[in-house]
């Protein structure tokens, strides 16, 4: 076990649906190095059961580009999850 | 009012949208036509009677994915300027929530790009409408963005989530 895990700070940003679910449209998450976007989405799912059965639905950005979930994150990354967009 | 390199204009506005300046933005003595889209807020939806909309807009991202729309268009389509505004917040009944107006030397062009930025926004601009009826208010259905790197998306719409 390294006795120094690295951990990195990332922006999160929830959007329509999903910032009721939540409860927050956003917040700050410390996570080990080596995260993904899936795998961030997972810890908030540990703690928010009814948002599991959202991520068929959801798309995630990452610094303001849609981004596939295995996208690895870096410090000072801002995440968004994205519902289904409905503008015009 | 942001002006890009190329003169487009993308807009999120808290406040009604001026047609009229948009219009005479993207006029000039070396086009021969501008097509405009109006879209609106209709007083019904799925046969309930609409109250009104509140649209939320990751702003930041709204803008950058509407400025590439302005971009892509004029790559596809030989346009000479396009703007396009789109509002936030609580609208009401027949106010107008997006705007696009684009000129070019001809017609064809203008109306493809015009169809073009309509039908991209709505499939990538992360915006979100809420609908307000009588007994309740629900997140309007939508379409999922395609994401780069991704297989496209089973289904284009989620259910109601309540």
């Amino acid at each position: 076990m390294a006795a120094t895990a690295q951990t990195i700070r990332v922006k999160v940003l929830f959007f329509g649906r999903l910032k009721d679910v939540v409860g927050l449209s956003e917040e700050s998450r410390d996570l080990a190095d080596g995260a993904t976007i899936e795998s961030l989405f997972a810890d908030l799912a540990k703690r928010n059961a009814e948002l599991a059965r959202f991520r068929p639905s959801l798309v995630a950005s990452r610094n303001q580009e849609f981004a596939p979930w295995n996208t690895p994150l870096r410090a000072h990354d801002e995440i968004a999850f994205l519902p289904p967009v409905s503008g015009g | 009012m942001f002006s890009g390199p190329s003169d487009d204009v993308v807009l999120l506005l808290a406040d009604p949208i001026d047609m009229a300046a948009l219009v005479a933005h993207v006029r000039d003595d070396q086009d021969g036509a501008i097509v405009t889209f109006d879209g609106f807020v209709r007083n019904e939806s799925h046969g309930r009677a609409t109250l009104y909309l509140d649209y939320e807009a990751y702003e930041s991202m709204a803008l950058s994915k509407m400025g590439a729309i302005a971009a892509e268009a004029r790559e596809k389509f030989a346009i000479h300027r396009i703007a396009i505004a789109h509002r936030v917040g609580r609208l009401e009944i027949s106010e107008t929530s997006v705007f696009i107006a684009v000129s070019a030397p001809h017609r064809a062009a203008a109306f493809d790009a015009c169809r073009f930025a309509i039908d991209t926004l709505k499939r990538t601009v992360p915006i979100w409408k809420k609908e307000y009826f009588a007994d309740g208010a629900v997140w309007a259905d939508g379409e999922m963005p395609p994401v780069p790197g991704m297989a496209p998306a089973a289904t284009r719409t989620e259910k109601p989530a309540s």
